[in-house]
């Protein structure tokens, strides 16, 4: 299939729409399929194969925060050109609302479309982003993607229409073979963080005020703080004895993520808010390492509600040194979540999400018929053109 | 020239863009559902052969051999892309599924068989897409009907001689027992 998909956010930095966009393209291309991507970029020289660039995004203030977008009649001429060479059997967008490429994109062209619903927006935004010209180019798309629960439904309450839910992929091939660091866990127990030990939404507070009756029930666990940021100011309330069983890696590699998750005997991600998806924890749960995690919705559904995960009530230190005290005394649950966790990782594999969106791609294509031009439906434009006819389906 | 006279003229020029810009609307929305019942169709095309091809796998008891070969017979002879007829033999079809791969144990035994595994697995994949097609289809059929229930597209038929589009009223449902 000759798929074209556009990123309306610079693909210069790396955020979650463009992030999102080269992971599904290289699963795209894989599969086999070919691919090419319209973002705006800033510098040619190292842009994969497959991306045309618009050219250098503009700075603008833009759903609470300063996105780089593109847009402008020469933005709008570089989409129609595109379009037109490309000869697509689907065109996907992403963020369509965002007023950039994506938007530009369903203006220049008719046929197969697919949006992705990135972010959730309040009303009033939605209202004026989706005035009448934003509806006419809407009215142009097949097929709705929710990247997330909390998307498809402000997507129902303000535009007509249902989305399917396609969650974000993860590459979890980095993880699946992960060996823990030298010695860890070893003969003894340990508990793994990860993530800004300053940052109070990340919650380590709160591991750190039941670790003492952690410690109390399990003498010989170590607890092992991976991630930028000074956490002396919440050690501080430790004895000297527990605190001596505190390993701080500060800030680590990408590439030694996997292997410091792999050191745990249980992943706890004490978490107390802000959170919309939980990548960490599915990159434990490949490893193998089973994951303790604090009752938000976001985490308590990629725990699959407690098959492939076990949660405690947020915030509550007590609450947690129960759980986590229960798990250590008991291997053969933590072997039961092992298995149960790598396969649920698995689930959210790009492969695997790659695949279900080819599903929404075939599910509104037909051979044949093209991704084409809009010539912006005059009069004249209507009767040059006669009914579809597929040509038999090949595939 | 008066300055009525050209108040007059740019609001006969206005009406005139306006119309044109909804029956452009119109043009795209009708392409679109054109579009989205054409893939729905292929899709249960595919249906029909894999349900065929799986009939025909040796080894499948003959009672499930003539129901799913009968069925999948009826939904691959019909011409009509969307019909009264095509949605009974669809959903026909979607009941003989539905009834036959609902338990796990019988199903596991089909699965025995890796030429039936494969197909079972296709089933699973086209089954999917023919509920999400319908959906996309729906979509599309409810923008339409709402600018085509307007007085000014209604007042100058802007719709053309096109009929109103139906939604395509099928059963969806997925045989429970093909997810793993």
């Amino acid at each position: 299939m000759r798929i074209g998909i556009v990123c309306p956010y610079s693909w210069d930095i790396p955020g979650g729409v463009s992030a999102h966009v080269a992971d599904l393209a290289e699963a795209l291309i894989r599969m086999g399929h070919f691919v090419s991507v319209l973002a705006p970029a800033e510098f040619d020289d190292f842009l994969p194969d497959y991306v045309v660039s618009t050219g250098k995004p503009r700075a603008v203030k833009y759903n609470g925060s300063v996105a780089r977008l593109s847009f402008g009649p020469i933005a709008a001429r570089k989409v129609s050109k595109w379009v037109e060479e490309g000869e697509f059997d689907v065109l996907h967008v992403h963020e369509p609302l965002a007023p950039s490429l994506s938007v530009l994109a369903c203006w220049a062209a008719k046929g197969p479309i697919v949006a992705t619903w990135h972010s959730s927006m309040d009303k009033s935004r939605m209202m004026l982003t989706l005035s009448k010209l934003a509806q006419t180019a809407m009215e142009k798309v097949s097929a709705r993607i929710a990247v997330s629960e909390a998307a498809r439904t402000t997507l129902i309450k303000h535009v007509d229409g249902d989305a399917v839910v396609i969650p974000n992929g993860v590459d979890i091939s980095a993880f699946c073979n992960a060996k823990p660091m030298f010695g860890w866990p070893g003969a003894n127990l340990s508990i793994v963080f990860l993530g800004r030990g300053d940052e109070p939404r990340k919650g380590l507070s709160v591991l750190v005020d039941a670790y003492p009756e952690i410690r109390r029930n399990h003498p010989n666990v170590r607890l092992l703080i991976a991630g930028p940021g000074e956490p002396a100011n919440i050690l501080k309330s430790l004895s000297r004895e527990d605190r001596a069983s505190v390993t701080l890696l500060g800030m680590i590699a990408p590439q030694d993520k996997a292997s410091v998750l792999a050191s745990g005997t249980i992943y706890v991600a004490p978490n107390t808010g802000g959170e919309s998806f939980g990548i960490v924890l599915l990159e434990a749960m490949a490893t193998g390492t089973p994951v303790i995690a604090s009752d938000l919705e976001a985490f308590s559904r990629v725990l699959d509600y407690g098959r492939a995960g076990l949660t405690f009530e947020n915030e509550n230190s007590a609450d947690l040194a129960k759980v986590v005290s229960g798990l250590l005394a008991d291997p053969i649950q933590r072997d039961e979540l092992s298995v149960q966790g790598k396969s649920r990782a698995a689930e959210f594999d790009w492969s695997v999400v790659a695949k279900r969106i080819v599903d929404v791609y075939e599910s509104i294509r037909v051979p044949g018929v093209k991704v084409e031009p809009d010539l912006t439906g005059q009069m004249i434009g209507r009767l040059g053109r006669g009914r579809i006819t597929p040509e038999s389906r090949s595939d | 020239m008066s300055s009525q006279s050209i108040i007059v003229i740019v609001a006969i020029a206005f009406a005139i863009w306006y119309l044109s810009y909804q029956a452009g609307r119109l043009d795209r929305l009708h392409h679109r559902i054109e579009v989205t019942e054409l893939a729905l169709h292929g899709q249960l095309l595919r249906r029909g052969g894999i349900v065929a091809e799986l009939a025909a796998v040796p080894g499948i008891d003959p009672a499930l051999c003539v129901l799913w070969g009968q069925a999948a017979h009826e939904a691959l002879i019909l011409q009509e892309v969307s019909s009264p007829q095509r949605t009974q033999v669809e959903d026909e079809l979607t009941n003989i599924l539905v009834m036959t791969l609902n338990d796990p144990e019988e199903v596991n035994e089909i699965r025995c068989n890796q030429h039936a595994s494969l197909l079972l697995d296709e089933l699973l994949q086209v089954s999917e897409r023919i509920k999400m097609s319908q959906q996309f289809h729906t979509d599309a059929v409810r923008d339409c009907l709402e600018i085509r229930e307007q007085f000014l597209v209604r007042f100058f038929r802007l719709a053309g001689r096109a009929n109103p589009p139906v939604p395509v009223d099928l059963n969806v449902q997925i045989p429970s027992a093909l997810f793993g």
